[in-house]
């Protein structure tokens, strides 16, 4: 199992000798976690390809650490089946799963020197140990631990613990990693660096992971792929592009994007071809395919999603609001603005937009796309 | 300016010193005056009468203490209780914490269980044992097939052993208490990485939880050996040194001596002596465990 396999002509691995562990999909299927009464996972049917790097997002308590631990076996499934490869491994212990997990605390050994730390999976799968010395120097070389072997976790930075973390993990090339959100102890710099090395070393590697997040900009900016989950239940998994773009539903709408996508609900008023909502302080216009799905599906009343660059501060606008607190980035301001019913409503703008003060009245106008949702099931409306 | 910050810092080390006073001064009168006026009283003779003056023999009356074979042989009689008691009940309190550290139903009951000799006195445990191991009417004297007969108790191979299993059982709740702590704050995360790494229970145990234990274990041993080598009630309920010393301690010589014989002078070298191990001993322990035990910071 912990052979040296060497692929020699795979360039994604050149300066690792020690070869890409054979990557394995893991696959969820109908897998449900109960904690005595407590649903925490309800019916999950989930598919992390070989190789991919898939982002599990949601708010805490959504159960997508429970995912990741059922996934390693620290937790047996209430119901359902998981798969790794195409092993069916609901009885198989952890050990036996071939599985890393890279924990939030780390979890690193305290009493153990970083060698110590980076060889225990190898110690416990009774690797030799001239085996073991050379792919614990290989592994901490690469991610630049060689330094720092005979130190104690104590005596390491937040970084350096996360890379002897993720040495721990690789070290044992497992079919499957687990990241239960690896980064969130790190400060805000060290995470965006962090952020593109673990893509490049997932790139490295061609491994595949599951990578736990509550921090949408993560998800994004890692995951090929983006599965967003809400009280244990799987609201949308697809690209980055697709969650933004096309929201499955209310909820994935209002998670994604920084601020978050303004939702707004109110009464349709049709007149001909055309479709309008009253939403406090005005009124939108809706595109005619919009019209017409609503019409089809004979709502009366809709929720609209419109994200703050798809509004603008424009006199010709047509809902009143007044700007009740500017926020400069220095490239972009966020204006928040109340309607007339108490509502906040969020406006991006440019650096060079219009200049705007607290107290202001304005008119918004929707530039960008509107996305409608059933107000009842909260499902996206399509065009 | 340089005299300024002097005086700040005598002001501070004076309100430092004003905060240790009340600990100095009841040490002063309850332990280093003792201890210096038994050390004193080593260097007189009782007289074999109470009437007479003590007399003034300087260090001849430790020397002669030290030499003798009867010291020799209540000091190895005190070592051996001390290697019953203290490796015993470590290795039962660990196994019992570890047992009842597992997440169940009810476990509760049993840590309750395992921790009540807390709240036994040596004398109320000492005479529970008493009766069991007493000759006519004991359970365990029936059990061990010694009905009849002269008793455990009195048996010269057996009494040793026995006043130790007594000790052991009334430390267990303490040790229990001790290693279910520090077992309890052994992090969830790192058994977990260590199973998903591939080591079994045993390995887990060894390698991950035990270094992490080593700290409350040191704090065990010591505590441990202290109270080993000033065991007392238990002996004087169970044999009162006997049968023909053969569970006659340190201590319990030490007590014969001074209330017994009216030994003062005896009795003040032998808690010289006394004080003297424990102190070389804490001093071995720590030095020998500073290099195996690792603390979390």
């Amino acid at each position: 199992m912990v052979g040296s396999v060497v692929h020699p002509g795979n360039p994604a691995t050149e300066g690792l000798t020690f070869g890409p562990p054979a990557a394995s999909s893991v696959a969820l299927q109908s897998v449900s976690k109960y904690f005595g009464e407590v649903s925490a996972v309800s019916d999950l049917t989930l598919e992390a390809q070989a190789g991919e790097f898939l982002a599990l997002l949601g708010p805490s308590g959504c159960g997508k650490s429970t995912v990741l631990r059922l996934v390693a076996g620290l937790e047996t499934p209430s119901a359902g089946i998981i798969r790794i490869g195409d092993e069916e491994v609901n009885d198989v212990d952890p050990k036996d799963r071939d599985v890393a997990m890279v924990f939030q605390t780390y979890a690193l050994y305290p009493h153990l020197s970083v060698a110590r730390n980076i060889e225990f999976p190898l110690r416990s799968r009774r690797v030799p140990v001239a085996e073991r010395k050379r792919l614990v120097a290989e592994v901490a070389l690469s991610l630049r631990l060689d330094e720092l072997l005979d130190r104690k976790p104590v005596q390491l930075s937040g970084g350096q613990r996360q890379r002897v973390a993720l040495a721990r993990a690789i070290v044992r090339r497992p079919r499957v990693f687990l990241m239960d959100e690896p980064l969130s102890n790190l400060d805000a710099q060290l995470r965006v660096e962090m952020r593109a090395e673990l893509v490049e070393l997932h790139a490295r590697l061609g491994i595949t992971i599951m990578y736990v997040t509550h921090d949408q900009i993560e998800a994004m900016t890692m995951g090929h792929r983006i599965a967003i989950m809400n009280n244990g239940v799987l609201q949308q998994v697809d690209t980055p592009q697709v969650v933004h773009d096309r929201p499955a539903n209310a909820f994935v709408a209002g998670f994604i994007g920084s601020p978050p996508m303004n939702i707004l609900r109110g009464r349709v008023v049709q007149s001909g071809d055309e479709a309008l909502v009253d939403v406090p302080g005005g009124r939108l216009l809706l595109s005619p395919a919009h019209a017409s799905a609503l019409r089809r599906l004979g709502l009366t009343e809709t929720v609209v999603g419109v994200r703050p660059e798809a509004l603008a501060i424009d006199p010709a606008g047509t809902i009143a609001a007044t700007v009740s607190l500017v926020e400069s980035l220095g490239h972009e301001q966020h204006i928040a603005c109340r309607l007339p019913d108490g509502r906040l409503v969020m406006v991006r703008l440019g650096r060079d937009q219009v200049l705007i003060h607290t107290g202001d009245s304005v008119t918004l106008t929707a530039t960008g796309a509107l996305h409608l949702f059933d107000p009842s099931t909260g499902d996206r409306i399509d065009a | 300016m340089h005299s300024r910050r002097l005086s700040r810092v005598v002001r501070e080390a004076g309100v430092g010193y004003l905060f240790v006073l009340p600990a100095v001064v009841i040490f002063a009168i309850f332990v280093f005056y003792p201890l210096v006026k038994t050390a004193y009283l080593g260097f007189f003779a009782t007289p074999p009468t109470p009437n007479l003056p003590a007399r003034y023999v300087g260090l001849s009356q430790y020397r002669s203490v030290f030499s003798s074979a009867d010291f020799r042989d209540s000091l190895w009689r005190t070592v051996q209780f001390v290697l019953y008691t203290v490796p015993g009940g470590l290795v039962l309190g660990l196994a019992l914490a570890t047992l009842a550290n597992q997440r169940m139903a009810g476990i509760r009951i049993f840590r309750t269980i395992f921790s009540s000799t807390v709240a036994t006195s040596t004398a109320v445990a000492s005479v529970i044992f008493f009766t069991l191991l007493d000759p006519q009417v004991g359970l365990l004297s029936y059990w061990l097939g010694q009905r009849g007969g002269s008793g455990v108790l009195q048996s010269s191979s057996l009494a040793l052993p026995a006043v130790s299993v007594v000790t052991i059982w009334q430390n267990i709740g303490f040790t229990f208490i001790l290693m279910s702590a520090a077992l309890q704050s052994v992090p969830d995360d790192l058994l977990e990485a260590a199973r998903i790494d591939g080591a079994a229970s045993w390995t887990r145990f060894r390698r991950i939880i035990l270094p992490l234990l080593s700290p409350m274990i040191f704090f065990a041993v010591i505590i441990g050996v202290i109270g080993g080598f000033q065991a007392f009630g238990q002996i004087d309920i169970l044999t009162q040194g006997g049968p023909n010393h053969h569970t006659l301690v340190l201590i319990y010589d030490l007590y014969q001596q001074a209330f017994q014989y009216n030994n003062a002078g005896y009795a003040a070298v032998l808690s010289v002596a006394l004080f003297s191990i424990l102190l070389v001993l804490t001093f071995v322990q720590f030095w020998y465990f500073q290099r195996r035990v690792f603390y979390v910071q």
